[in-house]
């Protein structure tokens, strides 16, 4: 019992990061029609702008968490502004490999900006735990599952029910038609990509304490982003959401009671197998081709 | 995922026979010269005009010319993309450590790996039936995901690396890393399949297969009402670039004679599909220049002049490229020569006005 | 010009997409060496009946029957890139052609199903690939010949004229061997003379290639001027089936085109 416990709150809280990382690779590609590459990259760099004010003017994990997701914002604008708004008539799959252009350079200037040696980042909240259910949870993990669900649960709000969410789902339906409507489409997808960048440089806060703040620290999480995607399915912003958490359990549940070393090739192949009977995701529709 | 071709190609000039295929001159000559200008490399450092390691760095863009030539034609001819690339290399080269430690000989060793990989090719061709867009290319990804996961985690490929030592060809000309002969023939070898590659490519997509391909990734619809079996063709894409990818495996393992388990990475597939878009869709001298310009160049030149910005340079290369270079590399000098001929008559119109006065 | 047997045979067809029947219960006949036109305003289905002859739909109900080479078939019992082989051709509305190949290749991708050699052969050029190449090439030169355009043969399909892309579909389904050649829109987007010389060419594809030709065609001077007979649908109801002079004077057709003035 306790086992399952503890599994369940641990997937809760890589699911978060997944989530975060995904419903903004989701976010992207519905508003410019690109997967983000560099969606983890993109959160790594900003992570290391809180390591780096940390470690030297001692500025508490909150501030510079504060400080890096306004530097994500505006990661997020700078990119949009200078790379993805020029390549807009650049074929899809060109306009996909511009991203990852975009790893090589945020990855090759990480060690001239911020040196070769990793950062340290401390949780939110020190390491105090309550128990329950026979299992020890600590607060940092409550905290960080609730922030999660809560900005996740902000955006659907924000989508579902502003006249900006209505603008972004207007984008994501057809950016000419929205552009005709006077939707302003430059402002949504400026939007998406930095929020889109706060979200992934959340993900990395809340990763950087478990391993350290360093290049390949959100790999993982950018790579089960995209499985998350494809899982609950990229019409929806729900559906990645649900995809990460399900990817989360399922790989936890199966590392822990089949076997450590086949998990990860266990899920994913039963998730290319559900791919096959349901090629949209859980949530997909199937879009109707006009001949 | 599928992808437009530009609509503004240079289109209406009618031009000789042979040069159809937007390389300029006789392709199949050209191909040929620049493998011989290539093989010229493997004299060049026993004659003291090249270091070794240089010879090696052109050694790797072979391979990943190799590699390169595969994915264009999945993504340039056909218009379908896969994010796995990275796990067919290394199911080449790990394949080949496995099977030789095994005491097959090399040839029937790659005949094997080059098997297992074509299945496994036409299991993805088989699936892209199903599943599209950017749905399928992250399907591709769980494959190689899924390749990675076991190369790392099965004791089979020796957890870190599989050491493959001296190869034996044909059973009697050992070739090791060593000796700097053996070195230069490696790499001539390497070069020779890259020719091989090019030549065979060329065959295939100036052919009937070629034309269906390129049919299909235009509209599966008008394909299919001109007789054009869409699984077949998708089956022959896949198939040919997962074959191509595992060459290239299979030429590492014999070049550097050891198969790392965990360097292959979605990044080394990106970087493949990078040489195809900055190269140049459909082109293979363009897919060359896509290893040069992305693998090459950086180790070559720019690691020196530059040290750690080398991977920053690449990377702005490739958003450069792609920004003003659409079309890929391969046209640069085309759009050069069409420049100077757009100011010599420009030069010639304003001569003629100044003259008429 | 009838003979006793149709060439192509719709039986009550019907095409549902969801709620919305686009083909309901249509069924006419052409006959060989006829040349039919199907009209009928936006939104009719014409392109439906189109897709379920060709096969892209199977999900049709009815039946399409066809004299092949070896007698009568149902067309649902053979696979869409098949229907080929049975002499049924189709051009585009929406002109598919491949932009980046020159036009010859563009042509010689009709010849797809003439060639006995796979992918092994092509890769090493064998003789016999290399032969079947030049014969398709010779073949497409002929077609290219017969529509006028031999001359640009080298060029890219990509940034030609609109007139010429529409010859290098016709050129392409032409390839081949069509029984029964099925025109979308050939007139949309020609210019007048082009159109006046449409009249001419599809009289020639009849003649010179032994075909029927069904087309659908809003140009109602191209339609009444070449087709032996006319069929007239209205939200995939069949309305009348007669010559030309009988059509433009049939009640239910008029009524159905008006309010699409424009159209008439």
């Amino acid at each position: 019992m306790d086992n399952i416990l503890r599994i369940l709150f641990n997937s809760m809280q890589t699911g978060s990061t997944y989530a975060l990382a995904a419903l903004g690779i989701a976010l992207i590609w519905k508003t410019s029609r690109t997967t983000n590459f560099a969606q983890g990259s993109i959160g790594t760099l900003n992570a290391y702008v809180a390591g780096i004010l940390l470690s030297t003017w001692g500025w508490s994990i909150w501030l510079v968490a504060l400080v890096s997701l306004v530097t994500a914002f505006l990661t997020g604008i700078l990119i949009d502004t200078f790379i993805i708004r020029p390549a807009a008539k650049v074929s899809p799959i060109s306009k996909q490999i511009i991203t990852l252009g975009l790893i090589m350079v945020i990855v090759g200037l990480i060690p001239l900006l911020f040196g070769v040696d990793p950062y340290r980042l401390p949780s939110f909240i020190p390491s105090v735990s309550v128990s329950l259910g026979g299992a020890s949870l600590r607060y940092n993990t409550i905290f960080v599952i609730a922030i999660s669900l809560g900005l996740m649960g902000f955006l659907f709000w924000f989508i579902q029910n502003t006249r900006w969410g209505l603008a972004i789902r207007v984008t994501a339906a057809s950016e000419s038609t929205a552009k005709l409507m006077g939707v302003p489409t430059r402002t949504v997808t400026m939007i998406s990509w930095a929020s889109a960048a706060m979200m992934g440089t959340l993900a990395a806060l809340i990763v950087a304490p478990q391993s350290s703040v360093n290049p390949n620290m959100l790999l993982d999480v950018q790579v089960s982003a995209f499985f998350a995607g494809v899982l609950g399915g990229f019409s929806t912003f729900a559906g990645p959401v649900a995809g990460a958490f399900i990817i989360a359990f399922a790989r936890n549940f199966t590392a822990f009671y089949i076997s450590d070393v086949w998990g990860n090739v266990i899920v994913y192949s039963a998730i290319l197998v559900f791919l096959y009977f349901k090629p949209y995701g859980l949530f997909g529709k199937k879009i109707i081709k006009k001949v | 995922m599928e992808h437009k071709t530009d609509q503004t190609t240079s289109a209406a000039l009618p031009e000789k026979p042979g040069s159809r295929f937007r390389l300029g001159g006789n392709p199949v000559l050209q191909i040929l010269l620049l493998n011989a200008g290539l093989m010229i490399i493997a004299l060049l450092p026993h004659l003291g005009l090249m270091r070794f390691s240089t010879m090696s760095i052109f050694a790797y863009t072979g391979i990943y010319t190799v590699v390169a030539l595969g994915m264009n034609i999945l993504l340039g001819f056909s218009g379908l993309i896969s994010l796995g690339t990275a796990g067919f290399i290394g199911a080449g080269a790990l394949g080949m450590g496995v099977f030789l430690r095994m005491g097959l000989p090399f040839e029937l060793s790659a005949l094997l790996v080059l098997l297992i990989a074509a299945g496994l090719g036409a299991l993805i061709g088989l699936f892209s039936l199903k599943v599209e867009s950017i749905y399928l290319a992250i399907a591709t990804l769980f494959i190689g995901e899924i390749l990675r996961q076991i190369y790392t985690s099965v004791p089979i490929f020796g957890g870190e690396f599989i050491s493959i030592g001296a190869v034996k060809l044909f059973g009697f000309i050992e070739l090791n890393q060593i000796l700097q002969v053996h070195r230069s023939i490696l790499y001539a070898l390497i070069i020779l399949v890259q020719f091989l590659g090019m030549l065979l490519m060329y065959n295939l997509v100036k052919s009937r297969t070629g034309r269906a391909l390129m049919a299909m990734s235009r509209s599966e619809h008008a394909a299919q009402a001109m007789g054009i079996n869409i699984l077949k063709y998708r089956l022959i894409a896949f198939i040919t670039a997962t074959v191509y990818a595992t060459s290239g495996g299979i030429l590492y393992a014999m070049f550097f004679q050891n198969a790392p388990t965990r360097a292959w990475t979605l990044n080394i597939s990106l970087l493949i599909i990078a040489m195809v878009v900055v190269g140049g869709f459909k082109s293979i001298i363009g897919t060359f220049l896509g290893a040069i310009i992305i693998y090459g160049i950086p180790n070559l030149f720019l690691k020196d002049l530059l040290g750690d910005i080398s991977y920053v340079f690449s990377g702005l290369l490739i958003i450069l490229v792609i920004l003003f270079y659409p079309r890929g590399f391969v046209f640069v000098g085309e759009d050069i020569k069409r420049l100077f001929r757009r100011r010599r008559t420009a030069a010639a119109d304003a001569g003629h006005k100044g003259g008429g006065k | 010009m009838n003979s006793a047997t149709p060439l192509l045979q719709l039986d009550s067809v019907s095409m549902k997409f969801g709620g919305l029947t686009a083909v309901d219960s249509l069924s006419f006949s052409i006959y060989e060496g006829e040349i039919v036109g199907l009209i009928g305003p936006n939104g009719a289905g014409k392109t439906t009946v189109f897709n379920c002859v060709t096969q892209f739909y199977k999900g049709y109900t009815g039946e399409i029957r066809y004299a092949g080479h070896e007698g009568m078939v149902d067309l649902k019992d053979i696979d869409v890139s098949r229907v080929v082989q049975q002499g049924i051709v189709r051009t585009f509305q929406n002109l598919e052609l491949v932009p980046d190949l020159s036009i010859l290749d563009n042509v010689m991708i009709g010849a797809h199903t003439e060639f006995t050699t796979g992918i092994f052969s092509h890769l090493i050029r064998t003789p016999k690939a290399r032969r079947e190449e030049r014969e398709a090439q010779v073949k497409a030169e002929e077609v290219l010949s017969f529509l006028g355009i031999d001359h640009l043969k080298y060029a890219y399909a990509a940034g030609q004229p609109y007139g010429i892309l529409k010859k290098i579909e016709i050129a392409r389904a032409l390839m081949a061997r069509p029984r029964l050649m099925i025109l979308d829109e050939p007139a949309a987007g020609l210019n007048d003379r082009e159109t006046d010389e449409l009249d001419q060419l599809i009289y020639r594809i009849r003649d010179e290639y032994k075909t029927s030709i069904l087309l659908i065609e809003h140009d109602m001077g191209l339609v009444m001027n070449i087709c032996d007979r006319v069929c007239a649908i209205n939200f995939g109801k069949f309305l009348a089936m007669d010559s030309p002079e009988k059509i433009k004077s049939n009640p239910q057709v008029q009524e159905a085109y008006l309010g699409q003035e424009d159209e008439v």
